[in-house]
């Protein structure tokens, strides 16, 4: 494969991975519900709002009508509708699709914050988010610098370290293990309780590894490789755990957007599996391109 | 390579920010969540609380302890006070998975009060009294609680002395907690000693009935369905979030001193079941544990809101999530609420004791999210299911006290008819996480004379029939103590046995509940007829029957079909047995089981009749 047309694979890649990501979210907005409940039933939020006037039948509704929070909770779902469509159609030059891609990460990082302050503010409920909150940026940074740019590189390894690093966390009960992750393990794999536990431990050994493992030249690959089977595994654990035949649907519409916005979970991996695919000639290399 | 270590440093500090899981257990928690680490305490110290119940001459007792050192005794004693001896009635080896030690001490004399304490090793005592049965008492009063948040934001994080307290001045002589005791999802143990710190000093005299909710279980919403393993973030598709050797830990800790399963075959994931009953003062409580085999809508319902159990249409159709195989009590519990409505033996009154109440019992959830037209996580889905434990419970003119809704009301329960079943009070929270209130878009139909347009008859969001006489609806937007304009505090049901009326009070937090100036939420105290709960508004009366023994048992059967259609026991030596208009009934009665026939065909409008039961 020459190198133009493996650049081309990249890039499409990553907007693969924020495509996917967007478009998980966007179904979560729109046909579900956005998880920003536990940000704003808060007395400083309404006080936020008292201070632009708004009253109080205004900001919550009136029992009867939607407030301004049902409303704005509907809308958001189409923000990320236009990200999942700007994925597509961004490009090098296009700044006004740039800096919506931009707003997008903004978008997950608000969402990821609510998530972690419903998970009684775990810091690695946050921190697992990243390759999703980074995703749209790791695409604007192989857009605007290039998919080898040592910008666009280092992006896309913090994503991956936050990812695995806040999986592990969980995983190896530094925090406590979510009852998820027993669950979709012992559906998924027709075991036992102990056995799901054991896996789940080493699981999360092997977390720590590869987010060591990404920086030594030498595993790097190995470590991508594998993170990208195990994010794929972890994302698709959703459906294949949850889906059933006798589901209105199949339980698609409960379970399948749980992989799809996890896409990044894989396609970083993959992304930096590709990237590190060959070694680079000297004069490939400027001192941008160093990693 | 400078960059490459920095990076690498910055996943490294990522992975170890939080420490071992020791230290998170125990390190300082953010100042707006309150401390659930596990003290470390003496060894004098390392019993907690007990708890326990009486029944059919049984004492079951489970004695709740810190963690034992590795290399010390974990066998405990039980004692009891025999003519100013202590007397070692039991021994029992602790579990280590959550430290309980379990007692079962058969041929108990229920006559007498005893004191009893529980011993570790040589130091370790905790000291208690096991009460006499009070059948001589006129009136058992239960003390109802649900959802003990411990969070600054709830009001949680203060003081239960109130309670503490309020029980002791009412002598309360059952406590009933009716879930959500324990909000943490990943460290019951932890928030179960840190009840027992908060609740021991009442548990330990009195007999004290828990039912573990979802929370307990460590998940936000809980549809048991016969122990399935729930992955959906929710568990809305049914079953147990946490792994069963969890949910085992949480039911043995808060239930293993209840009365003996009457069916204890276990459910998925090796989980026990213990609905039974506990008779205790001539009141026999139904324990019911609604959740363990109910359904999860999840998939198996159309999509109707924002999530799977939510509906917010109010133009769908009801009829469309009453789905064949949605489950709300199990066969097993409704053959076992059947033959427990049929035994008058020792009961003057009957009481139904579930974690929630058999309707949708609240229109607005935590403001924010405005208007729910229905929440499939109340009794009130699936309808059918509702429908079948309602009518098999006012069988036994059963009245019913449950929580987990976070807003107090009292409902009359229908179904044929408005007010057809059986009357319910739902608690309010100790300390309340998420508001909710009942405020229906119209004003219900037949409410008492200048009673809130709340009130009276009304269909709620599945199209049950339900009449509402209060409703604790906390104030509409923040307002400061965080307890009582959240509408917390906690229920107390008077239920005497001679006059058979029960008393329904409902009081906030941090007032001293016999002072006379001492107000209650609106709407309470309220006072019925154990008769009321089974009493349509269509029915007429048969003959007065007079009876040559006190208080007889009296059953009910439907001539053509042969079905029970109730039994009860009649207060003093005369009995008006309601009916339906236009059948005929055999009637039976007896001094404990109603197993005499005494009219062959009776009918409303029917002769008085003197029956002999000597």
């Amino acid at each position: 494969m020459n190198d133009s047309k493996h650049e081309q694979m990249l890039i499409w890649v990553i907007r693969l991975g924020a495509f996917l990501c967007f478009a998980g979210w966007t179904w979560v907005h729109l046909y579900w519900e956005g998880p920003y409940g536990i940000l704003l039933w808060q007395d400083s939020t309404y006080e936020l709002a008292t201070r632009f006037g708004i009253s109080w039948d205004e900001f919550v509704g009136s029992g009867a009508e939607d407030g301004l929070v049902q409303k704005w909770l509907a809308r958001i779902g189409w923000l990320y509708l236009i990200c999942t469509i700007l994925t597509l159609t961004a490009r090098k030059g296009s700044w006004l699709q740039i800096a919506g891609l931009l707003g997008g990460s903004g978008l997950l990082a608000v969402l990821s914050y609510a998530k972690y302050v419903s998970a009684q503010r775990q810091l690695p409920m946050f921190v697992e988010h990243g390759g999703q909150m980074l995703m749209p940026v790791v695409l604007v940074l192989a857009l605007v610098f290039g998919v080898r740019h040592r910008a666009t590189i280092v992006t896309a390894m913090i994503a991956f370290v936050m990812t695995f690093a806040g999986h592990g966390c969980y995983a190896l009960n530094i925090w406590p293990t979510p009852a998820t992750f027993y669950a979709m393990t012992c559906v998924s794999l027709h075991v036992e309780y102990e056995t799901a536990a054991w896996l789940i431990r080493v699981a999360g050994v092997l977390d720590v590894i590869v987010c060591i493992g990404i920086f030594i030249p030498l595993l790097r690959r190995s470590s991508a490789m594998y993170a990208m089977l195990w994010g794929f595994a972890t994302a698709i654990a959703r459906p294949v755990a949850g889906m059933s035949w006798s589901l209105y649907y199949w339980g698609t519409d409960q379970f399948l957007h749980e992989a799809v916005l996890r896409a990044p979970h894989f396609l970083i991996p993959l992304y930096l599996f590709l990237v590190w695919d060959k070694p680079q000639t000297t004069s490939q290399l400027s001192d941008r391109e160093i990693l | 390579m400078k960059l490459q270590a920095c990076l690498a440093i910055f996943s490294i500090g990522i992975l170890f920010s939080g420490g071992p899981a020791e230290a998170q257990q125990n390190r300082p928690r953010n100042a707006g969540r309150v401390d659930l680490s596990i003290p470390q305490v003496d060894k004098k110290d390392i019993i907690c609380f007990a708890l326990y119940t009486v029944d059919h001459g049984i004492l079951k007792l489970t004695a709740q302890l810190y963690p034992i050192a590795d290399g010390d005794s974990k066998t405990v004693r039980l004692e009891i006070e025999k003519a100013g001896k202590w007397v070692e009635v039991a021994k029992s080896t602790v579990i280590e998975r959550g430290w309980t030690a379990p007692f079962r001490v058969e041929n108990w004399d229920d006559s007498q009060a005893y004191k009893y304490r529980v011993l570790h090793g040589t130091e370790a005592t905790y000291k208690g009294t096991i009460r006499k049965n009070p059948t001589d008492k006129d009136e058992i009063i239960v003390a109802g609680f649900t959802g003990n948040s411990i969070q600054p934001v709830h009001g949680g994080d203060i003081s239960r002395q109130d309670i503490i307290d309020n029980v002791n001045r009412i002598d309360a002589d059952v406590l009933f907690f009716s879930g959500d005791q324990v909000y943490d999802h990943n460290r019951h143990y932890a928030a179960w000693l840190k009840f027992g710190r908060d609740f021991g000093a009442i548990i330990k005299d009195r007999p004290t009935i828990c039912l573990p909710d979802d929370h307990d279980a460590g998940q936000p919403n809980l549809w048991g369905e016969s122990g399935k393993i729930s992955t959906l973030s929710g568990a809305a598709d049914g079953g147990y979030s946490q792994p069963g050797i969890y949910v085992q830990e949480v039911e043995r800790a808060q239930t293993s001193h209840l009365p003996d399963a009457v069916d204890p075959h276990k459910i998925g994931q090796g989980i026990g079941v213990y609905f039974t009953n506990l008779n205790w003062g001539n009141i026999d409580f139904a324990i019911l544990e609604d959740r363990k085999f109910k359904t999860g809508p999840a998939g198996r319902v159309p999509k109707q809101g924002p999530r799977p159990d939510h509906i917010q249409n109010p133009d769908y159709n009801p009829a469309s999530v009453d789905v064949p195989g949605a489950i709300l009590l199990g066969e097993r519990q409704l053959k076992f609420i059947d033959q427990w409505a049929q035994d008058w033996q020792d009961a003057d009154m009957k009481i139904a004791l579930s974690q929630t109440i058999f309707c949708g019992g609240a229109h607005i959830h935590g403001s924010a999210n405005g208007r729910l037209h229905a929440d499939m996580d109340s009794n009130g889905w699936p309808q059918s299911g509702r429908n079948r434990a309602l009518a098999v419970l006012r069988k036994a003119f059963a009245f019913h006290i449950a929580g987990d809704q976070h807003l107090a009301t009292i409902f009359h329960h229908g179904i044929e008819e408005y007010r057809d079943a059986v009357w319910s009070f739902c608690v309010p929270s100790i300390a309340n996480l998420y508001l909710r209130w009942w405020e229906p878009l119209q004003p219900g139909e037949n409410r008492e004379p200048g009673s809130p347009e709340y009130t009276g008859d009304q269909l709620d969001g599945f199209a049950n029939k339900v009449t509402n006489y209060a409703a604790a609806n906390p104030e509409k937007k923040p307002a400061g103590n965080l307890l009582n304009t959240r509408a917390a505090g906690y229920g107390i049901v008077r239920l005497n046995t001679k006059t058979r009326q029960i008393t329904m009070e409902c009081w906030p937090r941090n007032v001293d509940i016999t002072d006379p100036a001492a107000q209650q939420y609106p709407g309470w105290p309220r006072t019925i007829s154990q008769f009321d709960n089974y009493n349509p508004p269509s029915w007429g009366k048969l003959g007065e029957l007079t009876f040559d023994v006190e208080s007889p048992v009296v059953q009910l059967v439907d001539a053509a079909t042969n079905e029970i259609l109730y039994t009860v026991r009649a207060n003093g030596r005369t009995f008006t047995a309601g009916a339906p208009k236009g059948k005929t009934f055999i009637v039976k009665a007896g001094k404990n089981a109603a197993d005499t026939v005494i009219v062959e065909k009776a009918m409303v409008g029917s002769e008085p009749k003197s029956v002999s039961l000597k």
